[in-house]
């Protein structure tokens, strides 16, 4: 009887892992398989023709491309400024707490709930119609949980003699922080900035409304009105309305770089991530 | 974790003041704040002329017709639920099962690799899913359930959009529920061994049973993650309006087309609806309700980790 | 780490500034900018889209397409101020006039579609080669189900309705109703784009929709003939488009507002010029020189 309890539990325990895996693995394959023929080195470098049948998905790389420098740009400094509050400023569990609940709150906000954001404040309170710096403030916004926790953990490990020492020199608390803290965590805002991109990377919803357009955007020359191109809405456009089966394979290649992309983001970033994690947890 | 940062009674500052670094960072983190709390107001004004036109009718009402302006969204609640309702039975036990591979089984040289691969894979994004939803899992849940006897309309039903949805918050589960058994302490484990329990009755008599509150929390962040998807489920659930199910104890609900809050959000209609204020508080009045749900299921959740931590 | 530092005061300034501009947004329009936009049918899409990577090339314009919206997409936003150009692949009625009431709006026909009605292979096979008026209308109420009332095999009849706003639905609520405003509300599964709407048919038993004739390549989804309150039965072919019998024929058109200048004439100038015509048959429309109506 024990030997079967233990022999259920831990099969179904390998069963489930070997499933999720599997799954996970297969949808992979299945991109790859699919979208790797479409991948050439002019498809990366020739713009969009034929609506999607032909060349490439230059723009909608330099458009990804702007729309993740904006969302870096607009993030850093707000994910800097909560993680010092959080781990630095504030004093007290009550307000640590509600720092807490802002990020799993923030976190928590559905990606096309930003995109409706975006679409009553900027598209039409402001006037900006689609602007690729609407698209960088939102995406900013919304990955600014994911960066600020990663710095975060890189600023509580920070060895407690350092800061003695820069204490025990007279430095002020915000000489501190700028000579000390940030120096000392950079690595974990460029880990969450890589984590919080791999996410924006990908989003559709927030863009689609406020910053991007189906063809013809290059690059940005204003604010108002000037949209770009992105990879996830051309594949959400052709995934609807390609008109032959060349657009098939593109849409497919297109998911492929898109993919690509993210687990590049996510790779330099993962190792790293993974061992503060752990070693946070089990020091 | 013994930084003296972190010790806020016994570390006073030499000089307190309102420096320019910590000005800036309080009231950036303000101004996180203010965009989270501007968010419900400004969806809750921006929706006003609904509620007033529509009263209770707008949550409990179950015709939705745009061009003789009713709009009820009751049929999208349900659709939003049953959807993430289906993505949570398949994913929770999935996911559990799998932490607990990761977490109690698999040694450390294993765990690693297979941690990173779920790391990555959570960051698939949902456009590539919706993609493989509409040119392959549509097809599959067709042919599979007229194989299986049942008589589908289509390819596009809620079961289509449950499953996809499943495997996207999977992840999600994972990781979280892993985090969630390794927090339970070595100590508890070794002294269920001691007491003569098998590995396997020890993770069920002792790690599950302590991890309960993270597990569950993992379950509801993934549950408000599934219930705020929208280009991937737009793209599978079919698109239709007004189904609300005769009996809740029937199968063909599940295999029909619907429509949820943000599949709504995601479509045509936010573009037709624009000009007009009415409609338009009507498609805001939907983002309105998601954010008061997912709010709702993350303060929920949040609490129980905390509650998990403390003990 | 100063650097840090000022990059955070600077980038909050910015953000500052960004919540000054409502001021100055709601006082003036913004200009248009410099690219020549374009917005609507993702049916004339094809052919603009192609146009446009033309001029893009020859006379280095800037132009900016997108279809968002559909055919009401391309209206609202010429009413609305947002593009030069609005693609419609629909009649102009007297109510997208009302709608904007201070837009002087001047449609250009640049070819001719059709909007068929398309069904999947078994319905084809099983026998259902047409429909009537009466069927089509009695099937968007919800009073004919299944394939067998209407002569077909026994099968239910998976109906998916183009989504509103598209032109496709308002042409054929026009055949059916006289006018999409006569159309009663239903509830069908909903499809949006041409591509979504073929695959969708073409992978569902006893599938039914509205789609450009065009997209009806016989081989995995199928136009039906349909045969109106006289009782003849038309074919949706480029002859009976061509000569206006085919009841639910539509133009295709792009829109301004007041005559195009600029850019835009050059734009309408292109598609109108004999190269710019030559897109329409490679999309499957007609051009404006074969119709003879």
């Amino acid at each position: 009887m024990r030997r079967w309890s233990n022999l259920i539990v831990g099969g179904a325990a390998t069963a489930c892992g070997l499933i999720a895996c599997t799954v996970l693995l297969w949808i992979v394959f299945a991109i790859l398989f699919r979208g790797l023929p479409a991948v050439r080195w002019q498809f990366l470098t020739e713009q969009i023709r034929l609506v999607g049948a032909e060349g490439g998905i230059f723009y909608n790389l330099v458009g990804t491309g702007i729309l993740m420098a904006t969302a870096a740009v607009i993030t850093t400094p707000l994910s800097v400024a909560i993680a010092l509050a959080q781990g630095f400023y504030l004093r007290g569990n009550a307000a640590q707490r509600a720092v807490t609940l802002l990020l799993y709150l923030l976190n928590g906000v559905p990606s096309i709930l930003f995109g409706i954001l975006g679409l009553i404040v900027f598209v039409k309170y402001f006037d900006w119609g689609k602007s690729w710096l609407t698209g960088g403030i939102l995406l900013g916004l919304m990955i600014t949980p994911t960066v600020s926790v990663a710095l975060l953990e890189r600023i509580r490990m920070i060895p407690e003699r350092y800061i003695e020492a820069a204490a025990g020199l007279g430095l002020t608390r915000s000489q501190i922080v700028r000579s000390v803290i940030l120096p000392q965590s950079i690595g974990g805002l460029v880990t969450g900035l890589l984590l919080g991109l791999a996410r924006a990377v990908g989003e559709t919803a927030p863009i689609m409304f406020t910053a991007t357009i189906f063809a013809g955007a290059t690059f940005p020359t204003g604010i108002i009105e000037s949209p770009v191109l992105a990879l996830p809405y051309h594949i959400f456009q052709l995934a609807q309305d390609s008109f032959n089966p060349d657009v098939a394979v593109k849409v497919w290649g297109t998911a492929t770089v898109l993919l690509g992309l993210v687990f590049l983001l996510s790779l330099v970033s993962l190792p790293i991530r993974l061992k503060v994690h752990e070693e946070a947890r089990h020091a | 974790m013994s930084n003296v940062l972190f010790q806020n009674d016994t570390r006073q500052p030499r000089r307190f003041g309102w420096g320019l670094t910590r000005a800036m960072s309080l009231s950036l983190t303000a101004f996180a704040a203010v965009v989270l709390v501007g968010m419900l107001v400004l969806f809750a004004m921006e929706s006003a002329p609904v509620l007033k036109h529509e009263g209770v009718n707008y949550v409990v009402g179950k015709t939705w017709f745009f061009r003789s302006e009713t709009f009820g969204v009751l049929p999208m609640i349900y659709g939003t639920a049953v959807v993430a309702g289906i993505a949570l039975l398949l994913a929770a036990p999935i996911g559990i099962g799998a932490a607990v591979f990761t977490a109690e089984i698999v040694p450390p040289r294993v765990r690693m690799p297979v941690k990173l691969a779920i790391e990555l894979l959570a960051g698939i994004p949902s456009v590539v899913y919706g993609l493989l939803g509409i040119l392959l899992l549509r097809n599959y849940v067709y042919d599979g359930l007229r194989a299986a006897g049942f008589d589908p309309l289509s390819g596009d039903t809620l079961l289509t959009a449950g499953l996809l949805l499943a495997v996207m918050i999977l992840p999600t589960i994972m990781t979280l529920s892993d985090d969630a058994l390794r927090s339970v302490p070595s100590m508890s484990r070794h002294a269920a061994r001691g007491l003569g329990l098998t590995h396997g009755q020890a993770i069920l008599a002792v790690s599950l049973p302590q991890a309960r509150k993270g597990l569950i929390a993992a379950i509801l962040l993934a549950f408000g993650r599934a219930l705020g998807e929208a280009i991937a489920v737009f793209l599978v659930v079919g698109r239709q309006d007004n189904q609300l199910p005769g009996s809740l104890f029937s199968l063909e609900p599940l295999i029909s087309s619907g429509q949820t809050l943000t599949s709504k959000l995601g479509g045509a209609e936010v573009n037709i609806a624009y000009g007009d204020p009415l409609h338009w508080a009507a498609v805001v009045g939907l983002g309105l309700l998601l954010l008061i749900a997912v709010t709702v299921v993350t303060l929920v959740a949040a609490w129980l980790q905390r509650e998990a931590a403390h003990a | 780490m100063y650097p840090m530092f000022r990059a955070t005061l600077i980038v909050s300034c910015l953000l500052a500034l960004a919540g000054c501009r409502k001021e100055a947004g709601s006082t003036t329009k913004p200009a248009a900018g410099s690219a020549l936009k374009i917005n609507g049918s993702t049916t004339v899409n094809l052919v603009a889209a192609e146009a446009a990577e033309i001029l893009r090339a020859e006379k280095g314009m800037n132009i900016q397409i997108d279809t968002q919206g559909g055919s009401a997409g391309g209206i609202s936003a010429i009413g609305d101020g947002l593009v030069q150009i609005g693609m419609i692949s629909k009649h102009l009625t007297d109510d997208d006039k009302k709608k904007h009431p201070k837009t002087n709006f001047k449609t250009i026909q640049i070819g001719e579609d059709a909007v068929a009605l398309i069904v999947s292979k078994d319905v084809w096979d099983g026998g259902v080669k047409s429909l009537t008026k009466q069927q089509a209308k009695d099937i968007y109420q919800g009073k004919v189900t299944n394939w067998k009332q209407v002569g077909g095999p026994d099968q239910r009849i998976a109906f998916f309705n183009k989504e509103p706003g598209r032109g496709t639905w308002e042409v054929f609520a026009h055949w059916v109703y006289g006018s999409p405003k006569k159309a009663p509300s239903v509830s069908f599964p909903e499809v949006g784009g041409n591509e979504e709407t073929r695959n969708k048919v073409a992978s569902t038993k006893g599938a039914l929709s509205q789609l450009s004739s065009s997209w009806a390549d016989q081989k995995t989804v199928f136009a039906l003939s349909l045969i109106g309150d006289d009782g003849s039965t038309v074919e949706a072919t480029e002859a009976s488009i061509a000569s206006g019998k085919y009841p639910m024929s539509r133009p295709l058109s792009l829109i301004t507002n007041g005559e195009p200048t600029g850019d835009a004439k050059v734009f309408v100038d292109f598609v109108l010029s004999e190269r710019g015509q030559a897109l329409l048959p490679k999309h499957g429309y007609l051009k404006m020189s074969q119709l003879k109506h």
